[in-house]
């Protein structure tokens, strides 16, 4: 039986800035100029290396500056959080003068293990705590929060795949309930050999550049980064003068039930998850001008998916933007957020990087080339390990 | 979305070093012998055993086929049977299962299998690694085994906040019961002491000692390890059928606390673990209190002020105060209550305090007599 979701909307939230890095780019702007030229660069990683005998790509984000006390996952939320801040034309003494919550999703910025350590400790010896205490002190909304001085809630989503979109949806839960005037929420994940090796082991990844929703798709590239937004409430906007670039305007979630690492194959939980963000953000299947898919490249999680596109949002343009930017994990559902809002604000969406065989199968097909829209309305989906499936619907301002 | 009314706790699952269930928490707590067990370490300088509070989880077969747990790591079981026991003691029929929402807290996740997972490619190179450990090895495993077993569809969400888990994770909780996302919430936390979790505490804590944890003693560190789960099941109160209390308020945030200092005759649940460091801090929060702690039958771990939450909710049910074990309260500043004295008030609180000047505290509530 499907959860029953109260078929009420909520109230707009604001997104007054929005901040990014990945490999498309070290900032939201350079980032949606590299996909609106459909550019990719994915190769075999230069940061770590492995003896695994397949060289997989991934998608590294460019150098950036990394306090070197800090986890990489924590350094690229704080980056992105920094860019986001200054978008809403924020700075400390601004915020010191709200309640702002920190909500952050990830999949590695909160795990308490690291290589090194854990070959010394196999191998008999007294390994170096320095890794285990960064670790420990490096948890990302932690991290945003002490470096603006922030006193509202904080919490780190830890949904694997969706953790960024939930991140996102929780903090504009905050925000209509009160707990905070404002939220910084997004999502951050660095790239390893830790998530390589496992998601080899998986058999899950691609050899050749992702192909979301081809025929010929293998698997996904992985990748890294982070996506943070500004969220205000009206009390925000009036204290402080922010103005809204566009507006989260729904949020559903729900599990399948299913299985720990397949989608149910008959997508009841994305489509649980879509009723519910159409529903709170009081929006119909006719007013959205495009979705910002999943679209992993799995054989599976497309073809679920497109199952679900296909019958709840039929003839609705659809892209996966993970052709530029690799699985992020913990930041996708972040970073494919401010990628719908941009696209929104731009009236552009770019091509579906990877796809160019038809898969009947699926028989759905993304948008092939920078594609103009014309509607006020988004959504960004993510599905995870777990049976976990989140959505939000984004607003044009 | 729909107005807030109130959240009342329906049932409460918990298993740890004091065994499993309601019913021996409860025991526990009034004065049953409760010691640690061990936790055997490889260290650099040889073998070493620490006193710990291991949590048995062979009652999980009481509820599931063995061949359903064949593949399920020892973070999952203990949220599996957190959960189930939480779903038995408040008797929630089964055609109820499927509207769940799930929030877990965890302060440091599936650490056995993330352990076991870079076991196997340090030991048999990249090309070895496990795959199934690799899955288990994620924070939200426990939460999608839970989701998967009792077939909850509703929204699943799992926190990882360290020491303020808890906490942050049922804020969230009550924002989805009252904005009427789902009527029930079973909301869980669950901590793990693998073998890599003991070592790194075994190199950042003091030596524990021999004998009982005294967390109320703040000139020594007494921090004895535990893990286990606990679990509440949360409904809206139009839902509801009844239960322990109500869940009236969760919050974190920088110190100081607004409110202080904490009203009397209230009682003040402090989470207090045993570290020296920490044990300072609640002596100067709750400087005048009237305080409880009962770590001393859980140990000290991330998913501690959720075991906090359970006796509280105990404590609402039965109207007195269970005795604070470990001793040590002389040099408190605040009044410890002796046990069995009644409540005297109508809420309990549970305060948690973490590094950085952050805390969270959340409120309990005497359930009106109907």
């Amino acid at each position: 039986m499907r959860p029953t979701v109260q078929q009420m909307s909520v109230a707009p939230i604001a997104i007054t800035g929005m901040g990014c890095i990945c490999a498309a780019g070290r900032n939201l702007p350079d980032s949606m100029e590299a996909l609106l030229r459909g550019e990719r660069h994915p190769a075999p990683p230069v940061r770590f290396a492995s003896d695994h005998p397949v060289r997989y790509p991934v998608f590294e984000a460019a150098d950036f500056e990394e306090p070197p006390d800090l986890l990489r996952t924590s350094a690229f939320g704080l980056h992105a959080a920094r860019e986001a801040v200054a978008d809403a034309g924020l700075d400390r003494k601004a915020l010191g003068a709200l309640r702002v919550g920190v909500c952050v999703g990830t999949t590695v910025g909160t795990v308490v293990s690291e290589e090194t350590f854990c070959r010394g400790y196999l191998a008999g010896h007294v390994p170096d705590m320095t890794p285990i205490r960064r670790i420990l002190r490096s948890n990302p909304a932690d991290v945003i929060a002490r470096e603006f001085g922030l006193s509202g809630p904080r919490q780190a989503v830890v949904t694997a795949c969706a953790s960024g979109t939930d991140a996102v949806g929780i903090a504009g839960s905050w925000i209509r309930a009160g707990l905070c005037d404002a939220a910084i929420a997004g999502g951050a994940d660095e790239l390893g050999r830790i998530t390589y090796i496992g998601f080899i082991s998986l058999m899950i990844t691609d050899d050749s550049p992702c192909k979301p929703f081809d025929q010929h798709r293998k698997g996904l590239n992985l990748g890294e980064g982070a996506a943070m937004l500004v969220l205000a409430s009206e009390r925000a906007l009036r204290r402080t003068g922010m103005r809204a670039r566009s507006f989260l305007l729904g949020y559903g979630s729900a599990g399948d039930a299913y299985h720990m690492t397949a989608p149910q194959p008959d997508g009841a939980g994305l489509r649980s998850a879509i009723s519910e963000a159409m529903a709170t953000g009081g929006v119909s299947s006719a007013s959205v001008a495009f979705v910002n898919a999943h679209g992993t490249g799995t054989p599976d999680n497309d073809r679920v998916e497109s199952r679900v596109l296909h019958d709840m949002l039929p003839g609705i343009p659809f892209l996966s933007t993970k052709g530029y930017t690799g699985h992020t994990l913990g930041a996708a559902g972040a970073i494919e957020a401010v990628f719908t809002a941009a696209c929104l604000e731009m009236g552009n969406i770019p091509a579906n990087a990877g796809f160019e065989t038809p898969d009947p199968v699926i028989g759905l097909t993304p948008v092939r080339e920078v594609t103009a829209v014309s509607g006020t309305v988004a959504l960004s989906e993510s599905l995870a390990f777990g049976g976990n499936n989140s959505v939000v619907v984004l607003g044009k301002a | 979305m729909s107005g807030t009314g109130r959240i009342v706790i329906e049932g409460v699952g918990v298993v740890g070093g004091f065994g499993g269930g309601a019913h021996d928490l409860s025991r526990a707590l009034t004065g049953s012998a409760c010691s640690p067990g061990t936790l055997e370490l490889s260290t650099g300088s040889g073998p070493v055993t620490i006193p710990a509070f291991r949590a048995d989880v062979s009652r999980l077969e009481e509820f599931l086929p063995a061949r359903t747990l064949r593949r399920i790591d020892h973070f999952s079981r203990l949220g599996l049977l957190g959960s189930h026991l939480a779903l038995a003691d408040a008797e929630l029929p089964e055609a109820e299962r499927p509207r769940l929402g799930i929030v877990i807290a965890s302060g440091y996740g599936a650490t056995g299998s993330t352990y076991a997972f870079l076991k196997s490619f340090i030991s048999d190179g990249d090309i070895g690694a496990s795959p199934t450990s690799f899955s288990s090895s994620v924070h939200n495993a426990a939460a999608a085994h839970i989701s998967i077993q009792l077939g909850a569809k509703g929204p699943n969400l799992t926190v990882s906040d360290v020491h303020l888990s808890v906490p942050s994770a049922l804020a969230t909780a009550r924002i989805w019961l009252a904005e009427g996302r789902v009527q029930r919430v079973l909301f869980g936390a669950v901590d793990e002491l693998s073998e890599l979790i003991g070592y790194i505490r075994h190199r950042t804590r003091d030596a524990s000692p021999a004998g009982p944890m005294t967390p109320l003693r703040t000139e020594m560190e007494t921090s004895i390890p535990g893990e286990g789960a606990a679990f509440l099941l949360l409904a809206r109160e139009s839902a509801s059928r009844g239960g322990y209390c109500t869940l009236d308020a969760s919050t974190t945030g920088s110190l100081p606390i607004p409110g202080l200092p904490f009203p009397e005759p209230g009682l003040l649940v402090l989470g207090a673990d045993g570290c020296r460091e920490s044990g300072r801090r609640y002596a100067t929060v709750a400087r005048n209190a009237r305080v409880a702690c009962y770590t001393p039958l859980y140990g000290s771990m991330p998913a501690g002020p959720a075991f906090d939450l359970a006796a509280a909710a105990l404590i609402l049910k039965g109207g007195r105060v269970y005795p604070s074990p470990g001793g040590g309260f002389l040099d408190f500043p605040a009044t410890v209550p002796v046990g069995g004295e009644p409540v005297g008030a109508d809420r309990v609180s549970c305060l948690t305090l973490a590094v950085d000047e952050a805390y969270g505290l959340t409120t309990l509530g005497r359930v009106e007599p109907q």
